[in-house]
């Protein structure tokens, strides 16, 4: 379900590598699911300087906030529009149309502290443990 | 820490795989699909909420009349039998100690629904001005029920309401629904029409299947909080409390000062003598921002108020929100500013009825 090829951070945000040291951002199913429905969100601008694991944006959804954090270091390259003007596309397709940013990684071997999808899903099964504890 | 308390509905909604929050103790559903289809399945048809949560609490004997209207800011015994008014009960001080719908069910038979919250404050309130009468009979009846709140334009279309339809909003009648024996008034906190519905907790199940049949869509809270919020309709702890008085809270409405003696009516006629300074506001933001209860309401840069209710409104797809602001700005169209993640964000004051087209309470 959480595609092998993106990396993934404790904070339930993905990067998809892309060639040219580039990535493309978005939150997890389970960030989204946890959020329920999406409907504003605070993007960094194109330009912008983010730095690995620091808040580049806020996630609004009807019931709460919930701080965006950085996967990796860089600059915003581009803005998804789309999801800008239909915030529910995160949690319609939160690995595709619902993406949020494209960055120009700064240091790609940053990737390397983050998670696959084989560690991050056994990461989300622990969190459901707790929760039913 | 103590178990979280369970409505007789507990168990099928953890079957529907709701997402549960501990509400005030209570453990429930604050969705159980998604607030935004379950608000707008409340303003298009019908959905349904397990309001069991809430205080019922039943005053009987030959004084419970006299005791209510003694405790409550509108007159009880000019509410007639199956009727519902909606009332405060004051403090000496004017300060609002809860909201309260009130039911004259029967000859010296009332049932009082208040909040789930400060029930302990509350009864001892009660018990203090009762004073062991033995005329006045206050009995919790909030366990061994099951309270179901019915809500949408649809909800006269179903079937098993039938016996129930003649009843004008905010009233109140023993009635059948299918063959389960009920009390059903016309009241609700989503500002369509719509029915509350009272009855033994066993029957608690059949009757949410019997909706279930019909497609009236299972509710959690987080819909219930939008849609009270769109309709206007404040929420005790957040939008009034102890330390706020009616006047400024815009329920002056709900405060008979012609009536007889009642508690906080000495308090609550010198602050409308003298007016208040601070009044409650309906805001809406200019643009696509939240804002949301605790945030700070700015003028100019300065401080001069707080959020009490805020969040997103579907039926509008804005942000929308109530709080309290010094009474030189609380005009419609007046430009405030709430603060959001450290930035002034700019908003206007607006009708607290932010959405008009469904039923209200208020008269």
């Amino acid at each position: 379900m959480n595609p092998k090829e993106y990396k993934y951070t404790q904070e339930h945000e993905w990067i998809c590598p892309e060639p040219g040291n580039k990535g493309k951002v978005g939150i997890t199913d389970f960030a989204q699911s946890e959020l329920g429905d999406v409907v504003y969100l605070d993007l960094p601008s194109p330009g912008t300087q983010v730095e690995q694991f620091k808040k580049m944006g806020e996630i609004e959804s009807v019931k709460a906030v919930s701080d965006l954090f950085a996967p990796a270091s860089g600059q915003v390259l581009e803005v998804n529009q789309a999801v800008i003007d239909e915030p529910g596309l995160v949690n319609h397709d939160p690995y595709g149309d619902g993406w949020l940013v494209r960055l120009e990684l700064s240091n790609p071997s940053e990737l390397d502290a983050l998670m696959g999808s084989d560690k991050y899903d056994e990461f989300i099964a622990q969190l459901g443990e707790e929760d039913s504890e | 820490m103590e178990p979280l308390k369970k409505t007789p509905l507990n168990e099928v909604q953890h079957e529907l795989k709701a997402r549960m929050v501990d509400f005030g103790g209570w453990d429930l559903p604050v969705w159980y699909t998604s607030i935004l289809a379950e608000h707008k399945a409340v303003r298009s048809r019908a959905g349904m909420f397990d309001v069991s949560h809430m205080g019922r609490l039943w005053l009987t004997g030959r004084k419970a009349e006299a005791f209510l209207d003694r405790l409550l800011t509108k007159s009880v015994p000019r509410l007639e039998i199956g009727h519902a008014q909606l009332c405060l009960l004051c403090l000496e001080d004017g300060g609002i100690l809860d909201d309260l719908v009130v039911y004259h069910v029967g000859i010296e038979r009332y049932l009082v629904v208040w909040n789930a919250a400060n029930t302990e404050q509350k009864l001892e309130w009660l018990f203090r001005w009762s004073s062991s009468d033995p005329d006045i009979v206050i009995k919790d009846s909030s366990s061994n029920t099951v309270m179901l709140a019915v809500q949408g334009p649809a909800v006269c279309q179903l079937k098993n309401l039938e016996d129930a339809f003649p009843s004008p909003r905010f009233g109140i009648a023993q009635a059948k629904i299918g063959n389960l024996s009920a009390l059903v008034a016309r009241t609700g906190y989503t500002g369509e029409d719509g029915f509350e519905i009272i009855t033994d907790a066993a029957n608690a199940l059949p009757l949410w299947e019997s909706f279930i049949k019909q497609g009236v869509k299972p509710c959690g809270l987080g819909a219930r909080d939008s849609l009270r919020l769109e309709a206007g309709m404040m929420l005790y702890g957040h939008d009034m409390d102890t330390n706020t008085n009616p006047f400024e809270a815009g329920l002056g409405w709900l405060v008979d000062l012609e009536k007889g003696d009642f508690i906080g009516k000495n308090a609550l006629l010198e602050i409308k003598r003298r007016g208040v300074n601070r009044k409650l506001v309906g805001f809406q933001m200019n643009g696509r921002e939240i804002a949301r209860s605790g945030y700070r309401i700015l003028k100019s840069g300065q401080e001069v108020g707080q959020v009490t209710s805020g969040g997103y409104a579907p039926s509008l797809g804005i942000g929308i929100g109530l709080g309290y602001v010094p009474i030189e700005l609380a005009t419609i169209g007046s430009e405030i500013e709430i603060m959001i993640h450290n930035k002034p964000v700019p908003a206007h004051i607006v009708s607290k009825r932010f959405y008009k087209k469904g039923a209200s309470n208020e008269p």
